[in-house]
């Protein structure tokens, strides 16, 4: 009897003793954001949007001014741009290595997992002057590029798994109905690769969206990304958390909100794992 | 259009899927290419349809060697096993693709959907997904589909092995009709004999990667060319007995452990021009076997009945046998009957070679 309560009871037990740390700071991040004038650093005086005052009005950065927003639009074209350069690659990387036979594909295959173990920030310096040579350094789009590469090599083993999912018949049928390879892929593989897309896009659209180190160190002060923006509030000398608390949550909606809107979606993905500069 | 394989091999590695493979199909004929699995059918059916590059030979289309030509070049309709049909359109648009990658002008292409949705009765369910068909309006589409745009060619491959038994039934004498009726040369895969012989004008018999025999169905139900073939055709399949080859008293005796056997002067004359080895294989059909009377003993194993007849199993000697009796037969297991061999629909095969003594 007491063994089948305590059999009960210990795994709710653990469950919140390991869940402690994440709901403080959840909830201590949720308080800070909507609080004014925190006791002993976490009891608010009261409730209020004031921490949110960035929405409507401009920052001030040195003797200059900027608005989240700038940065907000920044980050969703950088991101955006990376989704999309990491969407097409792969899905056209993916069907080659999936359908088509060539020499050196094992190899191939092989040398993407390897790339992928190579960790994003001891590329930078070859990257920065990459770009530097071709002159799309300080530009969100020639950063986008970079940090694109960064998600490809895994996002082609991505691309490569749903379209092994789709029956050789289906591809042979196409071809013998009068398909070109192109007519193929473009007419009946990306329809029905439609989750594959969205994921693809999703991983490469989130790992843009929380860089840091790409952002911080290819693309000049003047132009701010969220991170970066984030980063610039934190380098005052009076650290008003409040403030940073809003901003980061206002940060955080998109990928949530991409995630919860994907996430059937997302669970469908054979791999996921992180990688870059966070 | 004639299609002409003129030794066409398809090597994998080391594999030979298939060996050298000669074969002919004239204008407007139904052809099945009949074997168990594994033996090359399908990759030859691939090489007609152009995914495979054949390893050496050519295969011509009327008289143009088409080996290098794309599938799409070939102008050729293929129905799969999986009938294949593209998930994310309905059925209409599955049946229209061909003519859209053609660049058929919309009222056009909408007639001649229609036309051939109409030839094969589904009409009604243009407008579903491939998910919302049964298994015969699966096929039926994919039929539809590769029919539709015109093709010199078709190609079948199992086409009814994902249907019910009724199912397939109805299908396998609408599927001949049509052929007969659009009277387009038409290659059709399968590993059920029963379905070869009833569809098919000719039949090419393959095994491991090599033609065994290709004729009619009645030419390769009565003169199978060797043991294979004549244990392949035929259900439920032909009996073989050990036995040897005596003549006495001018005649030829086919003698096994508890027979002895006459054999009909047709048969012998065969045998002896030949100037065969001694010990042979016979093969005798279980309907070429009267059960009851005769001069072999038997025991019996089991019995089956068929409704329409009746399979009974027999041990002669420690060799088993099936028999085809009459519906009415009945036996019990152990009980001593007597059989009969129908001498004139004997076959008689080389015990080294496998091949036949009366070709």
């Amino acid at each position: 009897m007491v063994y089948k309560r305590l059999a009960k009871i210990v795994p709710y037990v653990t469950l919140v003793v390991v869940a402690l740390p994440f709901l403080t700071m959840y909830v201590g991040f949720f308080m800070r954001a909507f609080g004014e004038k925190m006791t002993l650093g976490i009891i608010p005086e009261r409730w209020s949007l004031y921490n949110f005052r960035f929405l409507w009005q401009p920052i001030a950065w040195g003797l200059e001014q900027t608005t989240m927003w700038t940065a907000f639009g920044n980050t969703v074209f950088f991101a955006a741009a990376s989704g999309l350069i990491v969407t097409t690659i792969c899905m056209l990387a993916g069907y080659a290595l999936s359908r088509i036979e060539f020499r050196g594909k094992t190899f191939f295959l092989v040398l993407q997992l390897i790339l992928h173990a190579v960790p994003g920030p001891i590329l930078l310096i070859g990257i920065f002057f990459l770009l530097l040579y071709i002159g799309i350094l300080h530009r969100i789009p020639g950063v986008a590029l970079a940090r694109a590469a960064l998600e490809i090599p895994l996002g082609i083993w991505m691309a490569k798994g749903f379209f092994d999912g789709i029956p050789w018949d289906v591809e042979r049928s196409a071809m013998i109905d009068g398909g070109t390879r192109f007519q193929v892929w473009y007419k009946i593989f990306l329809p029905l690769v439609k989750p594959g897309i969205a994921a693809v896009f999703i991983w490469g659209f989130l790992f843009a969206w929380h860089d840091f180190i790409y952002v911080y160190t290819l693309l000049p002060g003047t132009v701010k990304l969220m991170s970066t923006l984030i980063q610039s509030l934190l380098a005052t000398e009076v650290i008003d958390y409040g403030y940073l608390a809003a901003m980061s949550l206002i940060y955080s909606i998109p990928p949530l909100g991409l995630f919860i809107f994907l996430q059937r979606i997302l669970l469908k993905v054979p791999i996921f794992g992180g990688k870059g500069a966070a | 259009m004639r299609v002409f394989l003129n030794r066409v091999s398809k090597h994998f590695g080391r594999v030979k899927a298939v060996d050298e493979l000669t074969l002919e199909i004239g204008d407007r004929e139904f052809m099945a290419l009949l074997g168990p699995s594994g033996c090359g059918k399908t990759t030859t059916l691939l090489l007609i349809a152009g995914f495979y590059r054949p390893t050496a030979g050519t295969i011509l289309f009327d008289d143009q060697v088409v080996n290098d030509l794309a599938p799409r070049e070939r102008n050729v309709g293929m129905v799969f096993q999986s009938y294949a049909l593209y998930p994310h359109m309905t059925a209409f648009d599955n049946i229209a693709f061909p003519l859209r990658l053609r660049k058929v002008p919309k009222k056009e292409l909408e007639k001649k959907v229609k036309a051939m949705a109409s030839l094969l009765h589904i009409e009604e369910v243009l407008d579903r997904r491939p998910g919302e068909l049964s298994g015969g309006q699966q096929q039926r589409v994919a039929l539809a589909r590769a029919l539709v745009k015109e093709p010199r060619l078709l190609l079948l491959d199992e086409p009814l092995s994902n249907l019910d038994a009724k199912l397939r039934i109805t299908m396998r004498a609408e599927l001949k009709r049509l052929q007969k009726d659009l009277g387009i040369t038409t290659i059709f895969v399968t590993h059920d004999q029963v379905e070869a012989m009833t569809m098919a004008d000719r039949i090419a018999l393959l095994e491991s990667g090599r033609l065994q025999q290709v004729g009619p169905p009645e030419e390769l139900y009565n003169l199978p060319t060797n043991l294979f073939v004549a244990g392949f055709i035929g259900t439920p399949p032909m009996n073989f007995l050990t036995a040897v080859l005596e003549e006495a008293e001018g005649k030829l005796f086919v003698r096994g452990s508890r027979f002895s056997l006459p054999l009909p002067e047709a048969i012998a004359h065969k045998v002896r021009f030949r100037g065969t080895s001694h010990t042979v294989i016979m093969g005798i059909r279980p309907e070429d076997i009267t059960i009851g009377q005769g001069e072999i003993q038997g025991e019996i194993y089991v019995v089956e009945p068929l409704g329409k007849d009746t399979l009974v199993t027999v041990n002669i000697g420690g060799e088993i046998i099936k028999v085809i009796a009459p519906s009415s037969f009945r036996a019990n297991p152990r009980e001593h009957i007597r059989l009969a061999f129908f001498t004139e629909k004997i076959h008689l095969f080389d015990k080294e070679t496998g091949k036949s003594l009366l070709i």
